[in-house]
């Protein structure tokens, strides 16, 4: 279980991005978080693998204080957590390889990591996770060559080489066509009913309703939901985005005009 | 501002305008009569300064368009200012001409042709030849007072033997040679060369070679004139040395070599390449850590560090903007003649270009990788290793490969003011006006320049 506690996140030029923000994630869930851009969403998910450090308040992951965590163990803390970005974040010049190799380091031994040496059975595993993801035949692309879809599946190849208990997927679908979107959020169903914990900033409302098993909504930094999916209803919706928004589907993007 | 032409009388606009512009302003029109003002003195100030009084029709002319415009004017009708734009242009530029002294008469086509004449044919290969060749020795001058005489001028090699008559001679006399045992009824060359090994022709008017055909048993025997030249370079005239006159024969064999100066020319190119080549190396190894120096995103955490970004900046470009070949001067003067000059006025150039391409690559740097890397767990050694060295590494050979480049085309320049490389040769060889090797120099800058070129672009294009 992931235990976040009053978390409060203010950025060096005062900008308050998180106030106190409080919630808890079973294992096995599928955790959305949606609000406008700029409510705090991708401060809240770089809190929880420490890439921004929060200004106070704590995060618990079963009995260990990741925000206490010296710099080893918080490497021994990532490891064990996966992270999809909306810009996919692959080094567009190396191969898909070398990507999805990256996403090992963790484990790897340190010196023949940087001597770019790789033992068989790590290759093994990323020709598997890209397997799982359906491109394993764009091993020796250049990261760049693929379309953007493709990219994605690299990120989450790269994420599962970390054998995850949580991903952390921020808007990992923003950046796609909305045909594309259902086609990455499956993969991170498949990895959520393989046991993985996911936790996933969204956008579209439709998609909330089909892949969340619970959601939490943030305005300004403050949480002003939390609940089911289904909960979340025209009133809500309003509550959560503002009087003027506009529900948008992502699907209805498909529909022929 | 009221620019619009208001009604006034034409006369007396006319009249104002005696002071240039006046009668504008009076019509309303103040800032057509401030140029007016302003452009009438400037062209009369430099026809005067410049002691011209030939070119004063030009002030004169625009004066009376002046008075006409301010006359027209008045009556609500503007005058093109083409004619005074005219007569500005005709006086700048023609004074200009005869300022810098621009004289077509100089680039006359004989003389260009004198010159390129020789260009086109340049001097790189020769047919290979057999060489036979035998040579005599030669005091110059006569020993005088108690010193020992002249050695015989004589010298026997197998068959060959060649002597000069009398042993010893001074600048300009007369000296007979022979030399027997050569090759039948074939071209002899005859030379001489200094005890310092000048080498001097004899024939014409010292100035183009002596050739004399032997006979049916392979011997010759001529008169030759002591070189004017052969002293030119003792400190002491009068100490009689040694000097040598050689008789060379060639005979044409198949195929072709290197000529003497083509030896020089690849001389002069390897040594501009590598001078080039060493430049680049050293430059990108110093222009890396500064690089990160001149990089905003890296340097704009705190005041200290961007107090160094602006310094080191700074310093870059003004370094930039100094051309090497200045640089190449100073350092002539500093560490003397020579490639090592032209080296440091590369890398010092180099340094400043690429420091400032290599920082541009550094604020470039995706840090998304970055990010996603250290969210596995990865140490800051191996982030470095997969984030950031993939993002900096072929950027940073492209722009060192298209240095390289830019060097070799630099190298062949910074010569000329004895910076080393083929430039060396190369003005020396048009002081001397051997155009043939000029010509050679330049074909094979072109045929280097376009040759790296070439595969410069091809490798960068793999790299970006
Ligand atoms: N590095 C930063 N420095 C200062 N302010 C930041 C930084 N990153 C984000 N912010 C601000 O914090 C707030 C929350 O941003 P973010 O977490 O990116 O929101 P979201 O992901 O929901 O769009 C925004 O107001 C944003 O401008
Ligand atoms: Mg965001």
């Amino acid at each position: 279980m992931l235990s976040v506690q009053n978390l409060t996140k203010v950025y060096p030029n005062g900008t308050q991005a998180l106030k106190e923000v409080s919630f808890d994630v079973q294992d096995g869930e599928f955790l959305v978080v949606i609000g406008l851009s700029g409510s705090g969403k991708s401060t809240l998910l770089r809190c929880i693998n420490r890439l921004i450090d929060p200004t106070s308040g704590k995060i618990f992951w079963d009995d260990l204080d990741i925000t206490a965590a010296s710099p080893s163990e918080l490497r021994h803390i990532r490891r064990h957590i996966g992270m999809v970005f909306q810009q996919f974040n692959l080094v567009k010049r190396s191969s898909v390889m070398t990507n999805v190799l990256s996403g090992r380091l963790g484990y790897a031994n340190p010196w023949l990591s940087l001597l770019g040496i790789w033992p068989a059975e790590e290759k093994q595993r990323a020709i598997h996770a890209l397997e799982r993801v359906g491109i394993a035949d764009k091993a020796q692309s250049r990261a760049d060559a693929l379309s953007g879809g493709q990219q994605q599946r690299v990120g989450i190849a790269r994420a599962l080489m970390q054998e995850p208990k949580i991903i952390l997927a921020d808007e990992p679908v923003a950046s796609l066509d909305p045909v594309l979107s259902h086609s990455i959020l499956q993969y991170l169903e498949q990895l959520n009913k393989d046991g993985m914990t996911v936790i996933c900033s969204l956008h579209f409302l439709d998609l909330v309703h089909r892949y969340a098993t619970r959601v939490i909504a943030l305005k300004d930094g403050i949480k002003v939901f939390e609940g089911l999916p289904k909960e979340i209803d025209r009133a809500k919706f309003k509550e959560i985005y503002g009087e003027d928004a506009q529900e948008v589907r992502a699907t209805s993007l498909e529909a022929p005009a | 501002m009221n620019d619009k032409a208001v009604r006034r009388s034409p006369v007396l606009a006319g009249g104002l305008s005696l002071i240039p512009g006046l009668g504008q302003m009076y019509a309303g029109q103040r800032y057509r009569g401030g140029a007016i003002l302003i452009a009438t003195l400037l062209i009369a100030g430099v026809v005067v300064w410049y002691g011209r009084p030939g070119w004063s029709f030009a002030p004169i002319g625009i004066y009376l368009w002046n008075i006409w415009d301010a006359f027209s004017l008045a009556r609500g009708r503007a005058r093109s200012a083409f004619l005074p734009l005219l007569l500005g242009l005709v006086v700048a530029y023609g004074i200009g001409w005869q300022m810098i002294g621009i004289d077509l008469s100089a680039a006359s086509g004989e003389r260009a042709m004198a010159i390129l004449r020789p260009m086109l044919r340049p001097d790189l290969f020769e047919r290979r030849y057999e060489l036979n060749r035998m040579w005599t020795p030669i005091t110059v001058p006569c020993p005088t007072g108690d010193a020992p005489p002249a050695p015989p001028a004589s010298r026997q090699d197998g068959e060959k033997r060649a002597f000069a008559m009398p042993d010893c001679a001074g600048v300009l006399e007369t000296v007979i040679v022979s030399v027997s045992g050569m090759w039948p009824n074939a071209e002899t060359e005859i030379w001489w060369e200094t005890n310092i090994g000048d080498d001097k022709p004899l024939g014409g008017n010292e100035n183009a070679p002596l050739i004399v055909e032997t006979d049916e048993t392979g011997s010759l025997t001529t008169t030759i004139r002591v070189p004017s030249t052969v002293l030119i370079a003792q400190p002491d005239p009068t100490l009689a040395l040694t000097h040598r006159i050689y008789f060379d024969q060639r005979e044409l064999t198949s195929g072709f070599q290197l000529s003497r100066n083509g030896r020089f020319v690849v001389q002069g190119m390897v040594e501009s390449i590598t001078m080039a080549l060493m430049a680049t190396f050293l430059s990108a190894l110093l222009a890396i850590p500064i690089s990160f120096l001149a990089a905003r995103n890296l340097m704009s955490s705190s005041p200290i560090t961007i107090v160094v970004y602006v310094i080191v900046r700074t310093i870059l470009n003004i370094t930039r903007s100094i051309e090497a070949l200045i640089i190449a001067i100073v350092f002539v003067v500093i560490t003397g003649l020579g490639p090592f000059a032209g080296l440091m006025a590369l890398v010092v150039h180099s340094v400043a270009a690429l420091a400032k391409l290599y920082s541009e690559v550094i604020e470039g740097i995706d840090p998304g990788p970055i990010e996603a890397i250290r969210a596995t767990g990865a140490r800051w050694t191996q982030i470095v290793r997969y984030g950031v060295i993939p993002q900096i590494v072929p950027p940073f050979t492209a722009f060192t490969i298209y240095r390289w480049d830019i060097n070799v085309r630099m190298s062949t320049i910074v010569g000329f003011v004895g910076g080393g490389g083929i430039g060396f040769y190369l003005v020396q060889w048009i002081q001397i006006n051997q155009m043939g090797a000029v010509g050679a120099a330049f074909l094979a800058i072109a045929v280097v320049v376009v040759t790296l070129d070439y595969f410069s672009a091809k490798l960068r294009e793999r790299l970006v």
